[in-house]
């Protein structure tokens, strides 16, 4: 157990010798993962951000169904029924064309409506409230299907907030990926790049220590400490500006999705983004070194 | 303590490095291989320290077929042999000391025993007082023996060194030399592969004499 921690205390003192020695070439590494990978976390947020962001209400469509005219009360219960039963319907109401007469007229300008009591020319109505966790195109086949019942008149649908903004939030979805896959293999390429040239610096030292019997992990030991040390600094290079970019850019973004809703004015921060990157930072940085050396190990037999 | 039979080594399938090499090193035996450059020296070094497997026959150091070691194993085996190379190859951010302590935290000494085993060793190669100071600013033949310390410090039975003296004028080659005579008398088996014939000309020891990959002569330091 002694052993276990001094071995570990020489490595660690180890690795931040070596990292001292080339401090310069250090940070300027730990700096450019950092920002590296602030840029996939950065639109992760703010992807999250907009799709936490949408209340709950915002998430249901509405559609007013207007049925015609000489439905019965039987057909029209049945198709009550029908509507029901299906399990995206939240909620279903029958809104008689007296109900609507009295609703319309009691809006502004629209009073003498109410005189055509008599002889109302609004058909019945299902007010239909509904929970698509899908894609936009579902919402519309289901509004299709409904506009060719042979019960149906017409139908008003309106579409929920998360529905207007779903094409934006895929598309930025989309670049996102896109983005991230594109830095992630940057970040990986860097890192792959730096720990070989590392390890081939080493050349001599890792021949030496394999001369003298060490094994395998005790020669890996350092770098991995090294490597995790590095790690840990980009990812918390990355959480910082991560969330500078949050502070300023999102906001600007955030100004022109107001415009659609007003609760979308800023995206809070998302703890889960930040740890992520973090780990991504560590994990890549890890791997990196551990295949360097382990391929070094190989070649020396 | 060494024993090679009918031992062939091929490099890519065609160049033959060293083919049916026969020899047996008694423990406490010393040795010297002589040859040209390219004879086949240090490949035969490096098989006796697992870093190049023989394309044929059996290579044994204390009894154990070495192409039955890998991984751990073969690193526990390296821990008891001492290597000398012609370049000491010291860490410069160590210390002399911490060079030479380097096997034994390899080893997994406990850090009360190393101190001991450091001084002693640097005691042997008259380097007491170089314990501090860094590499860099020894001489050349300084340098050596603060490898020669390293290769002894943990007192392995088998010493194997490859052109110790290549960097080094006569009078130091002389004193490592003298060295490694007196880490004989303490029992330590030793092979010194060097194509300096001057350096082991005047020595009283079995040479080895290969040349293009084989052994062609095996006898006393007189006979040649
Ligand atoms: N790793 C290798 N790959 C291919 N050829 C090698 C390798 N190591 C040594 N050789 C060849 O084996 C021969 C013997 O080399 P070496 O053992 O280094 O000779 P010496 O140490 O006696 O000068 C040389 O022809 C050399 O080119
Ligand atoms: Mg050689």
């Amino acid at each position: 157990m002694n052993r276990w921690i001094l071995d570990h205390t020489q490595a660690i003192a180890d690795a931040w010798k070596r990292t001292s020695d080339r401090f310069t070439q250090f940070i300027v590494l730990v700096c450019l993962l950092g920002i590296l990978l602030a840029i996939p976390g950065w639109l992760a947020q703010i992807w999250i951000g907009m799709a936490s962001l949408v209340p709950k209400d915002a998430v249901r469509s509405e559609a007013i169904v207007f049925l015609k005219k000489d439905l019965d009360v039987e057909a029209r219960i049945d198709l009550e029924r029908l509507l029901s039963e299906m399990p995206w319907v939240d909620e279903i109401m029958f809104v008689p064309r007296s109900a609507a007469l009295e609703q319309l007229s009691s809006q502004d300008g629209l009073e003498s409506i109410a005189e055509l009591k008599n002889n109302n020319p609004l058909p019945d109505a299902l007010r239909l409230k509904f929970t698509m966790h899908g894609v936009e195109a579902s919402e519309n086949e289901i509004i299709e299907k409904l506009t060719s019942d042979r019960r149906v008149l017409s139908l008003r649908y309106y579409p929920s907030t998360r529905i207007q903004y779903a094409s934006l939030v895929e598309m930025l979805g989309f670049l996102g990926v896109g983005l991230s896959l594109l830095t992630i293999i940057g970040v990986l390429m860097a890192v792959f790049l730096v720990a070989a040239a590392d390890v081939v610096d080493d050349r001599r030292r890792i021949e030496l220590y394999t001369l003298l019997g060490a094994s395998r992990r005790f020669i890996k030991r350092p770098y991995l400490y090294r490597a995790t040390i590095l790690g840990v600094l980009a990812g918390l290079i990355a959480c910082l500006v991560i969330t500078l970019l949050n502070e300023v850019l999102s906001s600007v973004l955030a100004l022109s999705l107001k415009a659609i809703d007003t609760r979308l004015s800023n995206f809070p921060m998302d703890g889960r983004i930040l740890i992520g990157v973090a780990s991504i930072a560590v994990f890549t940085s890890w791997v990196g070194a551990e295949r360097a050396v382990s391929r070094r190990l190989k070649a020396l037999h | 303590m060494i024993e090679f039979e009918s031992v062939a080594k091929v490099f890519d399938g065609q160049r033959e490095a060293l083919s049916n090499v026969n020899f047996r090193l008694a423990p406490g035996e010393m040795a010297f291989l002589t040859g040209h450059s390219g004879a086949g020296k240090s490949t035969l070094l490096r098989l006796i320290l697992g870093f190049e497997t023989a394309s044929s026959g059996v290579v044994r150091v204390a009894g154990t077929d070495l192409s039955t070691l890998s991984g751990e194993k073969l690193a526990r085996y390296r821990r008891r042999v001492g290597v000398v190379f012609q370049d000491p190859n010291l860490e410069d951010d160590l210390s002399v000391y911490d060079n030479v302590a380097l096997p034994l935290r390899i080893s997994g000494f406990s850090e009360s025993e190393i101190p001991k085993r450091v001084k002693a060793a640097l005691s042997r190669v008259d380097l007491s007082d170089q314990a501090k100071a860094r590499p860099r600013v020894l001489s050349g033949g300084q340098q050596q023996r603060v490898g020669i310390a390293r290769a002894i410090v943990h007192r392995p039975a088998l010493l194997v060194a490859d052109e110790p003296t290549g960097n080094l004028d006569p009078e130091l080659s002389a004193r490592v030399m003298r060295m490694f005579t007196q880490f004989q008398q303490l029992g330590v088996t030793i092979l010194v592969a060097t194509h300096e014939r001057a350096v082991v000309e005047s020595l009283p020891f079995r040479r080895l004499v290969i040349e293009r990959g084989s052994l062609v002569s095996d006898g006393m330091g007189a006979n040649r």
